[in-house]
């Protein structure tokens, strides 16, 4: 590893036909053809969308459209953050790398935690399940997809920040094992149980009894932060560096495909509806 | 977060790819607006299809914005703008053959009324 | 030039550190059981595809034999009614999904890296991934036979809603067994499948050619392997989310195509067709790239209007994504959509025959070979034009209205699928056999074959014309006698026990050839193309060195210029050993411990909500924790995979080209 990194060109890569890094290639043909993926979901909403069965849930009347707005502005920040990632290791700044992923996954996951408030609001409250109107079929699923693809976005951003990590001497695949567990724990109950509770809270629930009612997933996801802070002491060289600039951006690729695709969503499913 | 990473020792900064910070920063803000703008003139009175016009107008410049500068489409090869986009056309193509059949008369189911009528 | 090869991917430039990062240790096992489960290497891939497609063919024409023997007379109780529904559905999944689709996919994996001049796929292990989640899903597809032997194992038989699986038919209320929970996995599975190796394909193709191998000088089979690659990555989504929807309704109450609930069936059929036409390309491209690698070969010409039948490929890929509707004439799309979609079905018809104009053309005062591959061939050209003509009877929207589910429309989709794909398959294997086993086929006894499966199948679905517009509907269990369709059928069955009896000439000489077949050289053919320039069977490096592609013809340029490519050679080779040796990927267990991982998801996935019985007692209330075990397996193979990283390790070729390995991380 003669390192060094001075002269990385991180727009062409002289060992391939066209330059394009295999990894970006790959990741961009993906894209398009997650395109066709979403193409397809959306067109069924749509199609269902001009011609409800009668009985149909009624959308305005189902969404919180401050929500889904402050969602929709996470969302895009969290591709600011992305941007900023990939900016940062282009430059070899590992640190900054570091932060702007955890910065990226936290958004990720408070736009998570709105869908789970979302979904449990209009399932509860409103009474739309997925089986009791055409409309709640195509919309969980349309909407859930994406939420699926946020939460391995999130995985995927996880498992790139323990890498940087990863010491230049070898080993460490327990630790390795450990931290990113915790990074999933921490992960999981930042969007199932404390961001919903905290949209509660803004919406009028008690502090107290939020705090009471979800103490054990509450403290095991604590638990898993200070797993998280104490990981991230670690003080020996690590292998991370500005050479694995093209496995930042490729994650990055899915990240901000994912948020264009909320973009369309946005309009498309939420905004055309108060016409 | 506290260990500096071994590999990234002091280089010349000008070694580097130039810094796309601000860039990014203003970028985010367009975004922004953009979806405040949004919001705003769905409950805005005026003609339905220039609300529609306007939204779809909007988005298509975030989606934009977003590939060609966060994805840095803008600097990399051709080729993979070429790639996504014959993705998105197909894709945009299908969604609007779709839309447009499901849409049609002919496409649309009978009530039972006129059903009966056409017996 | 050596100075840019030097810089290359293929000379392992810049490895991993020497501490290891995995959970065990690599296997490194290159032949038994453990090498070929745990292998990287394209061409192994390739051979594993081929040998399951083809064990797949015949169970596909099994099926198709018992369907004929049901139909040989009129009124017939060979096999039941609910047997032969399973038969027809199966057979057409089967000769689809688990025959022609991986054998183009085993050519893919034996030809496309060789043709490229490289020394394997950009993912070696991802592709390893596709195979073995192709496995799976045809595992899953075929579980429903057990039911037949052990009536415990209740999945209600194998699928038997069609191969398109219409909707309503897939409704709960219609099948409620788990067949078609098995079909709609099944086929999910194989999605993925071909989705990931499509990817890895693209970025080869596009990325690994070797110096000199512009796109305009890629063999045609290569630029069709491309195409293909595209139309699968961006028409399987649309059957993907269309499964889904089949797999929420079935199984979460969702209505998405439940009339009861507001859905609509119709709905269903678009989704399908707008993967399933193009389908129909991704099954036809790869054949007609094998043609046009054969017919020069054989024609003793290059091939006529290259870039014209690369542009022609380009452009039916295009055209076949607006096109879906045409199967669908019958179902009142309304005049505007039916006229827009028959003017598009007869444009495609156009590149489609510019092809068959340049096969011609090729062939046209050439110094023409009958050897074996040839004959198919040119069978090809022929049958592939019939099944075409009956096409353009169906672009007709009005016309269509009197074929629609007759076997007019079986006797075109045979035509283009057995005349055309499947001639130009076993053109394929004939022609690339010397190649990857050393060792030729007998002449006399190919041609036997070849006469046999082409009057056979002649004889089976020419008939099937008549039929069609005489009234026979497909999917017909029985008939009456007075129908006026009975010689037909008759004769129909008989043909379908001669392509029966050749196409079992044809892999009978196959095995005879791979024990006892005269042994041949780098390039018994004379051919063209790269693969001819190396040892037969390949080597595990393919190359010893980096080929430099001057001409289209690359190995006849080669042939005609030796002395030029003597020194480019010796010139690749030492750049490259300066730069550590051949660099060789590192094989791995986890593609297949991630395969089997969704193999066993995915099969307790379709159960879900019925409860694990064993051994007549109730183990779990629904297969749920079972299902999530899998899906567990499937992470945690991802994350090891990931940690694991390619690996690798160096071969140096000594002046006799006898390989030495050497670790990969010391230069």
């Amino acid at each position: 590893m003669s390192s060094h990194a001075a002269t990385i060109d991180h727009h062409h890569d002289s060992t391939t036909s066209t330059g394009i890094p295999n990894k970006k290639l790959l990741w961009w043909a993906f894209l398009a053809s997650d395109c066709m993926f979403f193409g397809t979901l959306i067109s069924t909403h749509l199609v269902y969308r001009l011609n409800p069965p009668p009985g149909n849930a009624i959308p305005t009347q189902v969404f919180n459209i401050e929500l889904t707005s402050f969602s929709t502005f996470i969302l895009l920040m969290s591709s600011l953050l992305m941007a900023l990632a990939v900016n940062a290791i282009q430059r070899g700044n590992v640190r900054s790398t570091r932060t702007m992923l955890l910065g990226t996954m936290f958004f990720g996951c408070i736009f998570l935690g709105g869908q789970v408030y979302e979904f449990g609001h209009f399932v509860h409250m409103k009474h739309m399940t997925l089986s009791n109107s055409l409309f709640g079929s195509t919309f969980y699923t349309l909407t859930g997809t994406h939420g699926t693809h946020v939460a391995i976005g999130v995985l995927l951003l996880g498992m790139m920040y323990v890498r940087t990590f990863k010491p230049a001497a070898g080993g460490g695949l327990s630790m390795n094992f450990l931290h990113m567990l915790a990074v999933a724990v921490a992960a999981g109950v930042a969007f199932i149980v404390f961001v919903p509770g905290m949209i509660e809270i803004i919406y009028g629930a008690g502090i107290g009894e939020f705090l009471s009612s979800h103490a054990v997933p509450l403290s095991v996801g604590a638990a898993a932060c200070i797993a998280m802070a104490w990981f991230a002491r670690q003080s020996s060289t690590v292998e991370f560096g500005e050479k694995n600039a093209i496995d930042v951006e490729a994650v990055g690729l899915y990240w901000h495909f994912v948020d264009i695709v909320w973009i369309i969503i946005f309009t498309a499913v939420y905004l055309l509806e108060y016409l | 977060m506290s260990a500096p990473a071994a590999t990234h020792t002091p280089t010349a900064v000008g070694h580097h790819e130039p810094s796309k910070f601000h860039i990014y920063i203003q970028i985010a803000m367009i975004l922004a607006v953009i979806t405040g703008v949004e919001v705003v003139l769905v409950y805005t009175p005026i003609v339905k299809w220039l609300v529609v016009t306007a939204l779809v107008l909007l988005s298509a410049v975030k989606f934009m914005f977003v590939i060609f500068f966060f994805m840095h489409l803008r600097w990399d090869k051709m080729f993979c703008t070429i790639l996504f986009f014959i993705g998105l056309v197909l894709a945009g193509g299908t969604m609007w053959a779709l839309l447009h059949l499901f849409g049609a008369d002919a496409g649309k189911p009978l009530s039972a009324v006129v059903g009966l009528l056409l017996f | 030039m050596a100075e840019a090869l030097a810089k290359s991917e293929f000379t392992g430039t810049g490895h991993a550190p020497a501490k290891s990062f995995e959970l065990f240790a690599r296997p490194t096992a290159k032949t038994g059981l453990v090498g070929w489960l745990t292998t990287v290497d394209h061409k192994k891939i390739g051979m594993l595809y081929g040998g399951f497609a083809i064990l797949f063919f015949l169970i596909g024409g099994l099926e198709a034999l018992l369907i004929r023997t049901q139909l040989i007379v009129p009124n017939n109780r060979f096999i039941s009614a609910q047997l032969y529904n399973e038969l027809f559905t199966m057979h057409g999944t089967t000769m689809i999904f688990l025959a022609v689709m991986p054998l183009n996919a085993a050519f893919f994996n034996l030809l496309v890296p060789i043709q490229v001049g490289a020394r394997d796929v950009a993912f070696p292990r991802l592709n390893a991934f596709s195979l073995w989640v192709w496995v799976a899903g045809a595992t899953l597809l075929n579980v429903g036979w057990i039911s037949h032997l052990v009536p415990s194992w209740n999945f209600g038989g194998a699928p038997d809603v069609g191969w398109f699986g219409y909707s309503p038919l897939t409704s709960k209320v219609f099948t409620p067994d788990l067949s078609t929970d098995f079909w709609v996995l099944g086929i999910q599975m194989l999605g993925l499948s071909s989705i990931v190796a499509s990817l890895n394909f693209i970025v080869t193709i596009i990325n690994m050619r070797a110096p000199g191998l512009t796109m305009m000088r890629l063999p045609v089979f290569t630029w069709m392997a491309l195409v293909t690659s595209f139309l699968l990555i961006l028409a399987l989504p649309a059957i993907a989310i269309a499964l889904v929807e089949v797999m929420f309704d079935r199984n979460f109450g969702t209505n998405f195509f439940e009339v009861s609930g507001g859905g609509q069936p119709i709905l269903w059929q678009h989704l399908f067709w707008v993967f399933g036409h193009p389908e129909v390309y991704i099954l036809i491209l790869p054949p007609m790239g094998y043609v046009s690698e054969i017919l020069p070969t054989f024609s003793r010409k290059p091939l006529f209007g290259y870039p014209i039948v690369i542009f022609s490929g380009v452009a039916i890929g295009f055209i076949g994504f607006g096109v879906w509707s045409h199967h669908m004439f019958t179902t009142g799309l309304g005049t505007v959509a039916t006229a827009a979609f028959a003017i598009a079905t007869m444009a495609i018809a156009v590149p489609t025959g510019v092809k068959i104009f340049n096969w011609i053309g090729t062939l046209w005062g050439g110094h023409i070979v009958t050897r074996v591959p040839m004959m198919f061939a040119l069978g090809f050209i022929w049958m592939f034009m019939l099944g075409g003509f009956s096409g353009i009877m169906h672009a007709a929207a009005p016309a269509d209205a009197q074929q629609q589910d007759s076997y007019f429309v079986i006797a075109h989709f045979h035509y283009v699928l057995i005349g055309g794909a499947t001639f130009a398959l076993l053109a394929a294997i004939h022609f690339w056999f010397p190649k990857f086993f050393g060792r030729m086929v007998p002449e006399f006894w190919g041609k036997v074959s070849f006469w046999l499966i082409f009057v056979g199948f002649n004889c089976t679905f020419f008939p099937m014309h008549f039929l069609g517009l005489n009234g026979m509907p497909r999917r017909t269990w029985i008939y009456d006698s007075n129908m006026g369709w009975n010689e037909g059928n008759l004769f129909a069955t008989i043909g379908a026990y001669l392509l029966g009896l050749g196409i079992f000439t044809y892999f009978a000489v196959l095995v005879y050839s791979f024990f006892k077949g005269q042994k041949c050289g780098n390039d018994p053919w004379d051919a063209r193309t790269l693969e001819w320039s190396i040892p037969s069977p390949p080597p595990e490096h393919n190359f010893a060195a980096i080929p430099q592609v001057h001409a289209r013809d690359a190995w006849w340029y080669e042939k005609t210029h030796q002395e030029e490519i003597a020194k480019e050679k010796a010139a690749n080779i030492k750049a490259e050993e300066a730069h550590g040796g051949i660099h060789i990927p590192d094989q791995s267990w986890y593609p297949i411990i991630a395969g089997m991982g969704l193999l066993f998801g995915t099969y307790n996935l379709a159960q879900l909500k019925h409860p694990v019985v064993m051994f007549g007692n109730q183990v779990l209330g629904s297969h749920a924790p079972l299902a999530i075990a899998g899906l567990s397996i499937v992470v945690l193979a991802c994350y090891l995979w990931s940690l694991e990283g390619p690996g690798g390790y160096h071969i140096h070729l000594d002046a006799d080209g006898n390989a030495k390995e050497s670790g990969g991380y010391h230069h």
